[in-house]
């Protein structure tokens, strides 16, 4: 399977609009990220519901917000650049309002999931990483997504979508505003 | 205190002590990347898996502990079918570009798959490429994330020792590589360990790549010459191609374990110091600056010093060996009637790890051995009404020639005190004799000879005893550890040692034996 996670591809001009130049700990994530620190005996183990809390409020976590929220947990800045890319649900840089998650990972892949990706591919005519010019879908590959029985998978913002074909793709979208 | 068994033999251990460990006691080495003493344990690597005996599963060696009873297994059928199926996984995206590999020749991938691999892959996907293909990540380091088999020894080195955080291992599965933090270089003083510390080819050394295969090195015990610690090293000399390197003869410096005194470690400025071994060296000898042979000068400088009498004074610096401090105390203080005494060592910066403020390797060894510190050479020199002096090793020493009717000078490299000699004599490094330095925590630890003294150069305890013989007082000494006989019997914190039984760790002034050497 063709997936360079690395691609450099511009944001089309509805992306660039979504992001956001964060330079100094947010206002308003402070009482948020300060209680869920205290849930955790170590900064470090807050980690990973704080970049969930950025996510949420601003669509993705910059590089910038790394370096803001190592600052703030006192941690060094390559524990959250490793955290953030390991993990396929953290968007690096904005995406679409429709982020389409396709399952690349074992059961799918024994299910087709190349073809389906492939043919979801071909249905917003663009590729893994790129996002449709007017800034509705965005593609991704991504890792199991624990739902193998229902496999081909693929994951469009908080939604699942199994047994995936061409005929239930375009049923799908075609329902998305 | 568990007892267990391992391949047939029996061994008790302290609590908490690991397989790998235990096995190491009865000199059983279980193969392994990712663990090393000096880190935390990661157990990634996988290649130390072990069969102990009721448990179902291969265990980790790094990180089972021994148990009382435990029947431990490291090298039946079964271990070495997981080792060679862990290997086979570990090299499914390693690009076997060995015949263009610095590592080549000293890669645990290339020594392990010899001895545990099997032959060929059954793999025919395409290798994942990586982003970083010799990329430059620090002023000395260079990473190849192809080669990389992510055992985060360099991460961890970073996280825990340095504690300086550059490197992690970002992206997942067999996108995983080792990456810079944002913004950051690898240049933090202990950087160059990583290239020792990485099992494969992925993290080189900018200034020893490409420059030397390592089988055409000889490796010999030293000492770091870089501070007063007195790091333990290997130099390692390429000795019969050094056309090859431009006449080069040493080409690294590799740290050498000794847990009393660097452990595994030591500082890039020790490190790269070695090039002062091969460079512009003081390779002949000169008298009122005309080049002259050794036998001349020598001639020149014992003349003068016969007409001082008992007015002469000999001051080494701090970076003369133990066994060049005696001679020089045995003539000049001793023979002669006159005074011997040694130059403050230059300061420097240090650091909470290794390296000392002090930048002379054998501080300590001059104060035991010549006693007095001169801060003012000219000032010391009035004071006592010398009229010549041998200086040994570099001093600054502005305004001294003036004050005496004679200074011989025995150096090594040009510099302020060369510049100043009636008489200059072209004397050795520590890497050209056998002997021993003091450090700062008064551990004796020996020199070997790794290169002859270069060109026209004579190993400095050499000189030494042809001015005595000169001067009508010969010492019956043949080599460098029949001074240290003499030394040992004299002064008393270094009674009971010797060369030989210094062992590869030394001993501390005062311990009258060593101490029996760890089990490596």
């Amino acid at each position: 399977m063709s997936v360079d996670p690395h691609a450099n591809v511009e944001l089309p001009a509805a992306l660039a609009a979504k992001e956001v130049e964060i330079t100094t700990f947010p206002e308003e994530l402070k009482a948020e990220c300060d209680a869920i620190r205290g849930r955790y005996e170590t900064p470090r183990a807050a980690l990973m519901p704080i970049l969930w809390a950025f996510q949420r409020r601003f669509g993705y976590v910059s590089q910038e917000m790394e370096r803001v929220i190592a600052a703030e947990l006192e941690i060094p800045v390559i524990w959250v650049r490793e955290t953030v890319t390991f993990y396929t649900m953290y968007n690096q840089r904005p995406v679409g309002s429709h982020h389409v998650q396709v399952c690349g990972n074992l059961s799918c892949s024994l299910c087709g999931a190349k073809e389906t990706l492939a043919m979801i591919s071909e249905e917003l005519g663009i590729g893994v990483g790129e996002t449709t010019a007017d800034g509705r879908f965005t593609l991704s590959v991504v890792q199991c997504l624990a739902a193998c029985e229902e496999a081909p998978v693929m994951q469009v913002n908080d939604r699942y979508y199994g047994r995936l074909d061409r005929a239930r793709v375009r049923e799908i979208f075609g329902g998305m505003g | 205190m568990p007892k267990l068994t391992i391949d047939g033999r029996e061994v008790e251990v302290a609590p908490g002590t690991t397989l790998i460990e235990a096995a190491r006691r009865l000199a059983i080495h279980i193969p392994h990347y990712c663990y090393h003493r000096g880190l935390s344990i990661a157990g990634n690597c996988r290649m130390c898996l072990v069969e102990v005996e009721g448990v179902p599963k291969m265990m980790i060696a790094c990180h089972t502990q021994a148990a009382d009873g435990m029947v431990v297994h490291t090298d039946n059928d079964k271990c070495r079918e997981y080792r060679a199926a862990i290997l086979e996984f570990i090299l499914v995206n390693h690009p076997l570009d060995c015949p263009v590999c610095d590592q080549a020749g000293e890669c645990k991938l290339q020594n392990y798959y010899m001895e545990h691999g099997t032959a060929g892959s059954r793999v025919d996907e395409d290798k994942v490429k990586k982003r970083a293909k010799a990329k430059q990540i620090g002023p000395n380091i260079m990473l190849d994330s192809e080669r990389c088999i992510l055992c985060s020894r360099c991460v961890r080195f970073t996280d825990e020792i340095t504690h300086t955080h550059e490197l992690g291992i970002t992206e997942r599965a067999d996108h995983s590589e080792i990456t810079l933090a944002p913004g950051a270089w690898l240049d933090n003083r202990y950087a160059g360990c990583v290239v020792d510390l990485c099992p494969v080819g992925a993290l080189t050394d900018r200034d020893f790549r490409f420059k030397c295969r390592v089988w055409y090195l000889t490796a010999v015990d030293s000492i770091c010459t870089g501070c007063a610690r007195g790091c333990n090293i290997t130099i390692h000399v390429n000795r019969d191609r050094p056309h090859k390197a431009g006449g080069t003869r040493v080409m690294r410096y590799k740290p050498r374990e000794n847990p009393a005194v660097n452990q595994w470690w030591m500082c890039d400025a020790g490190r790269y110091s070695y090039k002062q071994i091969d460079h512009e060296r003081v390779d002949s000898a000169a008298v009122d600056g005309r080049p002259v042979a050794v036998e001349q000068a020598l001639d020149a400088s014992a003349a003068a010093l016969k007409r001082a009498a008992a007015a002469v004074a000999v001051l080494c610096a701090t970076t003369a060996t133990n066994e060049e401090l005696f001679l020089a105390r045995a003539l000049f203080a001793g023979a002669l009637g006159g005074h011997a005494a040694y130059l403050a060592p230059p300061q420097g910066e240090q650091d909470d790890l290794l390296l000392l403020a002090d930048q002379s390797p054998n501080t300590r060894g001059a104060q035991e051995i010549l006693g007095t510190e001169v801060r003012d050479p000219v000032g010391w020199v009035k004071a006592h009404g010398v009229k010549a002096v041998v200086v040994v090793g570099e001093a600054d020493l502005t305004g001294l020639k003036a004050e005496v009717d004679h200074l011989t000078v025995i150096a090594t490299h040009p510099g302020k005190a060369a510049a100043q000699a009636h008489v200059l004599l072209p004397g050795s490094v520590h890497a050209e004799v056998e002997g021993t330095f003091t450090n700062h925590a008064g551990r004796v630890q020996r020199l070997r000879v790794a290169v002859p003294p270069i060109r026209g150069a004579v190993e400095t305890w050499r000189l030494l005893l042809e001015l005595a013989g000169r001067l009508g007082h010969p010492f019956d000494f043949a080599f460098e550890d029949d001074i240290f006989a003499a030394l040992a019997s004299q002064l008393a914190p270094f009674a009971g040692l010797s060369h030989d039984n210094l062992g590869r760790r030394g001993a501390l002034l005062g311990s009258g034996a060593p101490q029996p050497t760890e089990v490596v």
